[in-house]
């Protein structure tokens, strides 16, 4: 074996040029050196849907569909530049993400324990205390209910098990659940865009999209103790929030995307014996190659493409629909407004529905409640698969003697784990998780956006060579990024005393 | 134009004419689970729903003949720039025109139209992720008996292969990398 790096300690160097006939490799922190292989080609233009799918489905969720809303209503639409920021912010970390992953098959979880172990564990330890709590079933369960009358704790009961059985009879998981969140994110993005046509006006959406522009716009009252954990938790949660972004990089290489070409896919337990070796290390390609970097220009257009148009795009016209619709609800029933800035979400949802049911005929109510059902269905098949998929992957490279194992089985065992756990919760404990705890859990998922955002700085800066790094300007906004989701959680800990909500 | 003809557009056509008629039906199809009077939501589905079936099986005409660049989204954003308006508008005029007995345009139409020229956008991702999820496979089912359904599937078809052709070289470098470390 040759390496190949000029710098092999701290992992920085080139893909030289060397030629003897032993394997190249590029080596990067502590862990196998990546071996050298050919980049695939980028796809075509004809290629327009990519894992993205999984981020939009994760990332539209409440956040969009309510907590904007109710910031709008309560500030008016000036306090949208801070949507704008900070889903403009998450657009460039997804980009971020997606260089690490694209240059070497590897899970930015990889890519963290290549810089530092223990970073890699705060990590899988923040996934477990944060996102095994089934509390995002009910929403959409909640929304079902008021459709068809059926109680929401059975509709989310089924709905886990549901999941169960169909990721574990999957061949593939990853291209049956692309499928799927295809079908129904383009009846959401399509439904939504008919509904706002039809309930919406001009003024509504004028002052909508010239709010985001509104940059510096900060009321007093958003500085109160009250007010100020809620509009730091909504910038937190525009777009993914969370551990979300991260758990893309495993979409991105199951998808094929970059190097992840490399790697093989993971199967549902049922073809758990077709389950290919996962190799133990990532791959890079020849950086000092001119092919091979025309090649990665293809690729980061491509996922350019995926993240202003798909993700930025699809992420901005929910939100703004339903500010909109919001708008008109509250515009038709002053009932609404007090609701909604009293913060029931449930009493809110209902009123929002009531309202379109009197401007557009009570079918739009139901039809409300239909997205609010189907953001939450999205919701729950994202991050179920994201779980289980993030998790295992962890546990594969990093627990000693889980390799005995196929990866399609720890990705089985952490997803039954998560809906037994599941569906015992939702009938016998706090669907959120325990109340001593939700500060904990709130300031958790915060923290690791922060945290990641230091950690894409570390691994693309440090990890990857020098001709595909990003570039300063793209530094500099993840950099922002850290402090901006770190600073304002400390600032609220320690000026309120509160946590984000 | 004879039958066999005027059939075989109509198969090229029909993905993107059911995407629109799904996208109408979000109007008036779940009235039917909320109790809802079945002429009203008849009348909201088809009013928006045929328009926009129809404008959606022009796309899909327009793609199978290669006039719009197929999977890409400028085209699409075009196309609905101009036609979700008239959608709407014809949708406004026809829900009066059959529930109150006489058509009746929007107040301030041109207002009405910029604002749905804007939401179109939206409306043109969504229907260009579900048309191109849809019609290939629809596409290659047509195939046998519509040349010119075989000829767009067939460029998707030369897309797939050169994707399957350059997984099966990486594996096939896969297996010769594993059997030299050993």
């Amino acid at each position: 074996m040759v390496d190949s790096s000029k710098v092999p300690v701290s992992g920085a160097g080139e893909t030289g040029a060397d030629t003897g006939k032993a394997e190249r490799v590029w080596r990067a922190g502590g862990l196998d050196p990546m071996p050298i292989r050919k980049l695939p080609d980028a796809p075509p233009a004809i290629h327009l849907l990519g894992p993205t799918v999984f981020l939009v489905a994760l990332g539209v969720g409440m956040g969009e569909s309510y907590m904007w809303p109710r910031l709008v209503l309560v500030f008016g639409p000036e306090i949208r530049w801070l949507f704008l920021i900070g889903v403009t912010l998450q657009a460039v970390v997804m980009l971020e993400m997606a260089r690490y992953a694209m240059a070497t098959g590897e899970s930015i979880f990889t890519g963290a324990a290549r810089v530092f172990k223990p970073l890699m564990w705060f990590f899988f330890a923040v996934a477990i205390l944060v996102y095994i709590w089934p509390g995002h079933l009910s929403a959409g369960a909640a929304a079902f209910e008021e459709i068809t009358g059926i109680p929401w704790v059975l509709t989310a009961c089924i709905a886990l098990v549901l999941v169960g059985v169909v990721f574990t009879l999957a061949k593939v998981i990853y291209n049956l659940l692309e499928n799927v969140l295809s079908l129904l994110i383009g009846t959401l993005v399509v439904g939504t865009a008919i509904v706002a046509s039809l309930v919406g006006s001009w003024g509504d959406l004028s002052s909508t999209i010239t709010g985001m522009f509104n940059f510096g716009y900060f009321p007093s009252d958003a500085m109160s103790s009250t007010w100020f954990p809620i509009v730091v938790g909504a910038i937190a949660f525009a777009g993914p929030s969370g551990m979300q972004q991260m758990w893309y990089t495993l979409h991105l290489r199951d998808s094929g995307a970059g190097m992840g070409a490399h790697v093989p896919k993971i199967r549902g337990l049922r073809h758990a014996s077709e389950q290919e070796e996962m190799p133990a290390r990532g791959f890079m390609f020849d950086t000092s190659d001119p092919d091979e970097m025309k090649k990665w220009k293809g690729w980061r257009r491509w996922v350019t493409f995926d993240a202003l148009l798909l993700f930025w795009g699809i992420t901005m016209l929910v939100t703004v629909s339903f500010t909109v619709l919001a708008q008109a609800a509250a515009r038709e029933n002053p009932n609404v407004r007090s609701l909604i800035e009293g913060g029931d979400r449930d009493a809110a949802l209902n009123a929002m529905s009531d309202a379109f049911a009197s401007v557009g005929g009570s079918v739009l109510g139901g039809v409300f409640f239909g997205f609010i059902a189907l953001i939450g269905l999205n919701a729950t098949l994202g991050l179920f698969d994201s779980f289980s998929r993030g998790q295992a992957d962890m546990t594969y490279f990093f627990v000693p003697g889980a390799k005995r194992f196929k990866i399609s089985h720890l990705y089985a065992f952490f997803l039954w784990a998560v809906i037994i756990f599941g569906i015992l919760i939702l009938n016998f404990g706090p669907a959120d998780g325990p109340s001593g705890v939700l500060d904990i859990l709130a300031f958790l998922s915060t923290f690791a956006m922060g945290a990641y955002c230091v950690v894409l700085l570390l691994v693309n800066n440090r990890m990857l060579p020098k001709p595909i790094r990003p570039k300063w300007w793209s530094n500099v906004i993840i950099g922002f990024g850290a402090v901006f989701y770190l600073g304002m959680l400390f600032y609220s800990l320690f000026r309120f005393g509160v946590v984000v909500s | 134009m004879d039958t066999t003809r005027l059939l075989r557009l109509g198969e090229l056509a029909l993905p993107g004419l059911v995407v629109g008629l799904i996208a109408g039906a979000v109007a008036g199809g779940l009235a039917g689970i909320v109790g809802q009077p079945i002429g009203w939501a008849l009348v909201s589905m088809l009013a928006l729903g045929v328009p926009l079936a129809l404008l959606g099986g022009a796309y899909g005409l327009l793609a199978a003949f290669r006039k719009v660049r197929i999977g890409a989204f400028a085209p699409a954003a075009l196309f609905w720039l101009v036609g979700f308006p008239l959608a709407r508008l014809a949708h406004e005029v026809l829900t009066h025109l059959i529930l109150v007995g006489e058509p009746q345009l929007p107040p301030d139409v041109l207002g009405f139209l910029a604002y749905q020229g804007i939401i179109s956008a939206g409306f043109a991702i969504g229907f260009l992720w579900l048309h191109e999820r849809i019609a290939p496979r629809w596409w290659r089912r047509m195939a046998p008996h519509n040349p010119e359904a075989a000829e767009i599937y067939a460029v998707y078809a030369a897309y797939a292969k050169h994707v399957y052709e350059q997984r099966q070289a990486r594996r096939r470098s896969r297996g010769r990398a594993t059997t030299q470390q050993r």
